[in-house]
């Protein structure tokens, strides 16, 4: 069972937020799940590698240099569609400055 | 009309492309405000890509067998100039500045993008109703849903209101969908399709693949879209396994297996009827066995561990820093916590939360490391079904019992056969409590944890709703997919 102080430990370090009305669900659903998830106590693994992924990889290497997809593409229109996307920006630089909060 | 159709009518200049077009985009006007199907209709854009296309077949091109087919895109798949939201608040504005490695290919083979299409938020969900723009709804009863993720492309597709569709399954997101809405829906084996350009769910699971009207239009797609990718490291060239359509010499009987776990509680007595009518069908040209796939129990359980986790660092990059609306706030962890809360919706940010802390320090072994080597036991057990029994080798000499049940009775299995879902299409607003959800993936989410391919599709209907079959190949195994499941399609007709 997840107890509210780990529901808002878990909080700070998802970096998520939840409304009272919303964590007062959380506990119970999460609590839920939890039981249900708990039936892989019964699965014998001894032995058992981890499976992390469904195929078997090996490393493949390339040369160290652009792979972009739209490469005939206007590099530069694709640098405005960046910036545009940001939440916020400042004046100067023609508005190619990005804000963000100061981390220190 | 089906792509097939489609082709055939546009090469012996029976149809135009603009009238085809014009035809679907007064249909998405009629219907969609009821089905919400579209999140947004690219009109403007679809109509001046078809007058062109028209113009080229005038002056004499031969057409390919997608040139002007339009398709709808399921909206986490980039679109270069085009919003990709996810059905979610905090991408609401995200306009991509690429295109997904499907889209590329698609394009050059001169498919129209009717639009993006709804789905669950960041396709967490079975029901497309956790989108944030409202729900989508089931095309043969508005009441009903279309199932999810993928559930504006199915009902799309099911609707009429687009030829044919590309949704991504992660535990079922095509095939649940498909099935609900009456149309074929393939997962593809995991790296067959590159998920470049597709907004990550669960990365070790997430496959993209086509929903369509007919197993032959799903895979006419699927040979375009698939292929080894640069920029996917995970997406692998088919090879020998080959997807291209291969002429059999004769009819040539396939060993299908039925695996009991698949079939018992919790299925429809209904859907159970009409599988084992198909069954019996296949049973006159095809070899039928009972397999056993023992750890199916366990794979809701595993799923259930493995994606929040992959989710919760998969979805780190939606701060509100770089795109989407940015709450302020005094300090930069407020700012975070501020943004994902109000911009992502509940169901995304519990999985965030729960994959937080299956991975946190103290719970990883119990949780996340267990559930991988479940994962690798549910992989065994299509392994062992599907292994080609050595020549030598008698039914007698491979079969083995052990405490969990049976164990490979019977290697060589070509296809299984299975119900999709186990339930008819639910009514909006049926399954408020996340588990009963997460419960109608049930038969979906193997195929995903073992990376193998999966098909769905229709075999009839009750009480005037859809009910998908599934079928399930081994690795690169779409070809044999394709090949049952239009013998089965036939059989319906």
């Amino acid at each position: 069972m997840i107890s509210k102080e780990d529901i808002e430990h878990l909080k700070d370090l998802a970096r998520v937020e939840f409304v009272e009305k919303e964590t007062e669900k959380l506990a119970g659903d999460l609590g839920a799940i939890l039981a249900h998830i708990d039936s892989l106590k019964d699965a014998d693994v001894s032995g058992v590698a981890e499976a992390v992924r469904a195929i078997d990889l090996k490393n493949i290497f390339r040369k160290d240099e652009s792979a972009a997809r739209n490469v005939e593409a206007d590099q530069y229109q694709t640098t405005i569609a960046l910036i545009s996307a940001f939440p916020e920006k400042h004046d100067a630089g023609h508005g190619t400055y990005l804000k963000v909060k100061s981390i220190l | 009309m089906t792509i097939k159709e489609f082709h055939e009518a546009l090469k012996n200049k029976k149809t135009s492309v603009k009238g085809t077009i014009v035809s679907y985009l007064d249909k998405i006007k009629k219907e969609n405000k009821n089905l919400n199907a579209y999140l947004e209709v690219f009109a403007e854009e679809s109509m001046a890509r078809a007058e062109d296309i028209d113009k080229r077949i005038e002056e004499g091109e031969e057409p390919l067998e997608l040139l002007g087919v339009p398709i709808a895109m399921k909206d986490n798949i980039l679109i270069r100039g085009h919003i990709a939201s996810a059905a979610s608040k905090i991408l609401g504005n995200y306009v991509a500045s690429y295109d997904a490695f499907v889209i590329e290919k698609l394009k050059k083979a001169g498919v129209i993008f009717l639009g993006r299409t709804n789905m669950d938020e960041f396709a967490m969900g079975s029901s497309t109703e956790n989108s944030a723009y409202g729900p989508a709804r089931n095309p043969f009863d508005s009441e009903r849903v279309p199932g999810g993720s993928s559930g504006g492309s199915a009902a799309a597709v099911g609707g009429g209101l687009a030829m044919a569709a590309l949704g991504s399954d992660t535990g079922g997101s095509i095939r649940q969908p498909a099935a609900f809405c009456g149309v074929v829906g393939l997962k593809p084996t995991y790296g067959a399709v590159s998920r470049s350009g597709l907004i990550a769910m669960a990365s070790s699971l997430d496959q993209i693949g086509p929903i369509a009207q007919s197993v032959e239009d799903a895979e006419t797609i699927f040979n375009i879209i698939s292929g080894k990718d640069g920029l996917d490291s995970t997406s692998t060239e088919l090879g020998d396994h080959g997807a291209k359509p291969q002429k059999r010499p004769g009819r040539q009987a396939d060993k299908i297996g039925v695996p009991k776990e698949y079939f018992s509680e919790g299925l429809d007595l209904r859907i159970k009827k009409s599988i084992d009518d198909i069954i019996g069908k296949l049973s006159k040209d095809h070899e039928i066995i009972e397999i056993s796939l023992p750890h199916t129990k366990y794979a809701l359980d595993c799923y259930y561990i493995i994606v929040p986790a992959e989710v919760s660092s998969n979805m780190a990059r939606y701060d509100g820093i770089r795109y989407g609306a940015r709450q302020n706030a005094p300090d930069l962890l407020d700012v975070y916590k501020k943004s994902r809360g109000e911009g992502i919706g509940l169901e995304v940010r519990r999985r965030i939360l729960l994959g937080t802390y299956v991975l946190s320090h103290g719970y990883y072994d119990a949780y996340y490391s267990r559930a991988q080597k479940v994962r690798a036991l549910i992989k065994k057990d299509f392994d062992e079904v599907f292994k080609k029994p050595a020549r030598d080798a008698t039914p007698a000499s491979n079969a083995s019992r052990s405490d969990t049940g049976w164990h490979s009775v019977v290697g060589g299995v070509d296809v299984i056969v299975a119900p999709t879902t186990p339930s008819l299409p639910f009514k909006i607003g049926e399954k408020s409590d996340p588990l009963s959800m997460y419960l109608s993936d049930i038969y979906t989410i193997p195929a995903n944890l073992a990376g193998i391919p999966a098909l769905s599709l229709p075999i009839g209907k009750i009480d005037n709703l859809p009910v998908g079959m599934q079928l399930i190949a081994p690795h690169f195994g779409e070809r044999r997919l394709f090949g049952l499941g239009r013998e089965i399609e036939k059989m319906i007709k």
